[in-house]
């Protein structure tokens, strides 16, 4: 009888808004079905997670991959062992009932997060000194830039309604992105975020995405355990920090023949797990990093370091930091008379690291998850629109934040407000996303297994090289083959 | 606050038994009762339960509840109540004092007593930050599992303890589980594994993944199946702990992994664990939960939800052989399981659409020489109609 008596309540309750206020459900944007051109693929995709109920799970294809973030087999993890389990390889699927949620009545905005470390604040995430504000800043202006652009064609076009940019900033004491992360899916009721930089933060926001169910793309960190996860709410749009060290390590030993490396990198979880495919893929050619020696941010001095660098007479150092630490190392390594190749990763690709290194920096390559100079159309234009907007250039996390925002608000344009479904449209999307960037292919594992690129100060810019540029394209380290690979274990035996 | 009187479910237990042959097999829940915002949950999404007695707390995305089980009784608090934060991620109860603790996902700490929330958080105690994944209470102290941390906080002197990096072999930071039992505290850490602490030395130990590589699982039995872990559960001085990447088994000699391809787990991705004893524990993972029943044996139970009918699924399996497929009219309310708890013979089961309650009426641990059920379709047909 009480169950009775609730259930009439509850539709008392849902009759009444309908029986005593009728002007306001007209007064709603009628909502428009369909409103942007897709694919046959995707249009599949739409039909079937608008078909389940709350208890199914729609039959969408998962994406298998032969190899995790292409990794060659020359420089696999145990490649002489055969891994009882190997993850990353299939598709992670969403089997919650958050499909079912309706799309709300009543929305004034569409709001879209942003998480990034935008004001300056002491950090203990980042090594105790706050210095990731210069690329934050970069992020939110591509961010921003997208959702301006967006509202200038509509909106969001089912409803006519704005887009409106929910910004946090990260950059606080461990734990904080989580808190923004919260506050932004359950009082912002954003419908998916982009975010973040550090490393750390990012790891504590994807938990909590994870926990309240809400698309996270990232854009700007390129620690390869970000996306090692397994957590079906992430994306990164983005190549990581391994793609861009088996580049370099290919380089090192293949192209350049080298045999003595030693790295001098930041100590933070940046610099640290930046270096991890640079040490292990050293390693494994057979060319293991000779020392390794961190710093602690902020430092002016790093004489320890380098004296102890210089001691073990390395051929090239290879520094992983950010571009104020990169230069003045490069400049006290010239001061002592130190003339090995610098090498660097991609946050020396920042005019600060030219500023302060000055001709130094010629010659200096760094790591590239992008090329700025391609002259593509749509690149071009997009840095017009960039300049005209900001009065200053796209870099690479305006322009990955661009494109990361860009595919966030497509999917919501395609899906509808549902975060479930902004979450399956990016995750089964059939061809690689054409982004200002280039080309955005996501792995299994939703990360960006695009090209990467090595980048020489030649004179007064950079230059970009392709493994083919280069000479040391994808087919000289061939893919694993497992059947020969296991041919030749029964063959040893 | 909120109440709804006498929920009484009419449940059809059904004996599906035409069978003929008898066999070593496990109990199968087959009685099943769902408990969602019709009966008077706050909200559907339930992250934890925990069973005090005849209370038993669940805490949900929008609210906390409990439900009184001779009365049938559901009660329930929001924000608007008291309860500092929407989000209710893991409840304990101090058996001395009756003291609910509970951790919000986002907002800190939480005591109810007395009809009184108490609250914590990362601006006012030493609780190192409010998103709090678990909680548990050990002897006078409470821990808190957070994004940034560990706390312990002594409720008898209100001195609290931070455990990171620095005081704690955490590689991460980032704990995810927590338990207590028998002396010995136990971490779930996203990224650091599990970390043991014990309670009389105050001694850490680490158990990480011993092939250091996030990408794969070298060996399946050599250490804890990935750094990545959920959750943790210690009983009869059996560790076991999920994790998204697998779950496993550790007796302070040796581990056993458990894969999906190989066992009953319904899927590798692991939100939570509870074992009840040295040979059974239950995993709440995202396509539903998978029970080791008997652990020598290596026999699960693999229970689901038809997501078109809603009836029931249970099977019986061994090195992935299909003993046996128990249907009934309700099983576990949705297959994306969150948390279980076990209830005397019953076990209460969260889902992200309900909380499910089974019913253990003849319970038995371990195998016992049973008939083999084998429905029928009229079987099926009768039961739904009886429902």
């Amino acid at each position: 009888m009480k169950r009775l008596v609730v259930l009439s309540c509850v539709a008392l309750a849902v009759c009444l808004p309908s029986c005593h206020k009728p002007q306001e459900r007209q007064a709603q944007p009628v909502v428009t079905e369909d409103p942007v051109q897709v694919d046959a693929h995707t249009a599949e995709v739409v039909a079937k997670i608008n078909s389940v109920s709350a208890y199914e799970v729609p039959d969408l294809a998962l994406q298998e991959d032969e190899d995790y973030a292409e990794t060659t087999e020359d420089v696999r993890p145990f490649r002489h062992v055969e891994p009882y389990k190997e993850h990353f390889l299939v598709q992670m699927e969403y089997t919650g009932p958050g499909r079912a949620i309706p799309e709300p009545e009543h929305v004034d905005t569409v709001k879209v997060g942003f998480i990034g470390p935008i004001m300056s604040t002491v950090s203990v995430a980042t090594g105790g000194k706050s210095h990731e504000e210069p690329l934050g800043i970069k992020m939110l202006q591509g961010a921003r830039l997208a959702i301006e652009e967006a509202n200038a064609s509509g909106g969001y076009l089912r409803r006519s309604i704005p887009f409106e940019l929910v910004v946090s900033n990260d950059n606080g004491l461990w734990g904080a992105s989580g808190n923004e992360i919260v506050k932004m899916a359950y009082k912002d009721h954003v419908w998916a975020i982009l975010g973040t930089i550090d490393g750390a933060n990012s790891h504590i926001a994807i938990r909590v995405a994870l926990k309240a169910e809400i698309t996270m793309m990232n854009s700007g960190d390129t620690d390869p355990t970000f996306i090692e996860t397994n957590i079906p709410w992430v994306f990164r749009c983005i190549s990581d920090d391994r793609q861009q060290g088996y580049l370099l390590v290919d380089y090192l030993y293949r192209k350049l023949g080298l045999d003595r490396v030693g790295i001098i990198r930041s100590s933070n979880r940046y610099g640290r797990f930046g270096v991890r495919e640079i040490v292990d893929g050293s390693r494994r050619l057979g060319h293991p990093i000779i020392l390794e020696m961190a710093y602690q941010l902020g430092l002016d001095d790093f004489s320890l370091q380098l004296e102890r660098l210089k001691e073990v007479d390395v051929q090239a150092i290879v520094h992983w930091g950010d571009a104020r630490e990169g230069a003045l190392i490069l400049n006290q390594m010239r001061q002592m008379g130190m003339e090995q190749p610098y090498f660097a990763c991609d946050r020396c690709l920042l005019d600060e690291f030219v500023t302060l290194a000055g001709p130094n920096a010629d010659g200096v390559i760094c790591t590239s998850p992008w090329n700025p100079t391609h002259t593509d159309e749509k690149y071009l234009a997009f840095r017009e629109r960039f300049r005209e907007r900001f009065g200053e250039e796209p870099e690479t996390y305006a322009a990955h934040a661009y494109d990361g925002m860009d595919m966030i608000l497509w999917a919501i344009q395609v899906a509808g407000l549902n975060r479930a479904k902004i979450r399956d449209v990016l995750a089964h999307r059939a061809q690689p996303w054409e982004g200002v960037t280039g080309d955005i292919a996501l792995s299994a594992a939703l990360d960006d297994v695009g090209e990467v690129y090595l980048a020489r100060r030649e004179g007064d810019r950079w230059q970009y090289y392709s493994r083919q540029d280069l000479g040391v394209p994808r087919e000289y380290t061939p893919l694993r083959d497992r059947t020969e690979a296991a041919m030749a274990q029964v063959s040893r035996q | 606050m909120s109440r709804m009187n006498s929920r009484r479910v009419c449940l059809v237990c059904i004996a599906f038994s035409t069978s003929v042959a008898t066999a070593k097999l496990p109990y199968v829940y087959t009685d099943w009762e769902h408990f969602t915002v019709k009966d008077g949950l706050p909200n559907d999404h339930v992250f934890c339960v925990k069973v005090d007695g005849p209370r038993v707390w669940v805490g949900t995305e929008n609210g906390l509840a409990r439900i009184d089980k001779p009365t049938g009784e559901v009660w329930s608090w929001q924000e608007k109540d008291g309860l500092p934060w929407q989000v209710v991620s893991s409840i304990d109860v101090n058996p001395k004092t009756g003291e609910v603790w509970i951790g919000l996902f986002g907002g800190g700490l939480a005591r109810f007593s007395g009809g009184r929330f108490d609250h914590w958080h990362q601006l006012n105690s030493g609780l190192v930050n409010d998103v709090v994944y678990g909680v548990t209470v050990e002897n006078d102290n409470v821990w808190a599992a957070t994004t940034a941390g560990a706390s312990r906080y002594n409720t008898v002197t209100g001195e609290w303890t931070i455990y990171t990096e620095k005081n704690a072999p955490m590689e991460e930071i980032w704990n995810y589980g927590v338990c207590y039992n028998n002396g010995k505290v136990y971490l779930g850490i996203w990224g650091s594994g599990v970390l043991e602490f014990d309670v009389a030395t105050e001694k850490w130990k680490d158990y990480l993944d011993p092939d250091g590589e996030m990408e794969i699982d070298l060996y399946r039995d050599d250490g804890v199946v990935h750094v990545i872990t959920t959750g943790v559960s210690y009983v009869d001085n059996i560790l076991w702990v999920s994790s998204y990447f697998g779950m496993c088994r550790y007796d302070g000699r040796h581990w056993r992994g458990y894969y999906e391809r190989e066992t009953g787990l319904p899927s590798d991705f692991g939100n939570a664990v509870k074992g009840r004893n040295a040979n059974e524990a239950w995993f709440a993972t995202d396509k539903g939960i998978g029970v080791v029943t008997d652990f020598a044996s290596d026999t699960w139970v693999t229970y689901t939800m038809d997501p078109n009918t809603h009836e029931g699924i249970a099977v019986v399996s061994r090195n992935k052989d299909v003993l046996e497929k128990v249907r009934s009219p309700q099983g576990i309310p949705h297959n994306y399981a969150l948390w279980v708890e076990f209830d005397g013979n019953d076990v209460w089961v969260g889902t992200s659409k309900g909380l499910g309650h089974a019913k253990g009426t003849g319970y038995y641990p371990g195998l016992k020489d049973r008939p083999v059920h084998t429905p029928s379709a009229r079987n099926l047909v009768d039961a739904r109609q009886a429902n």
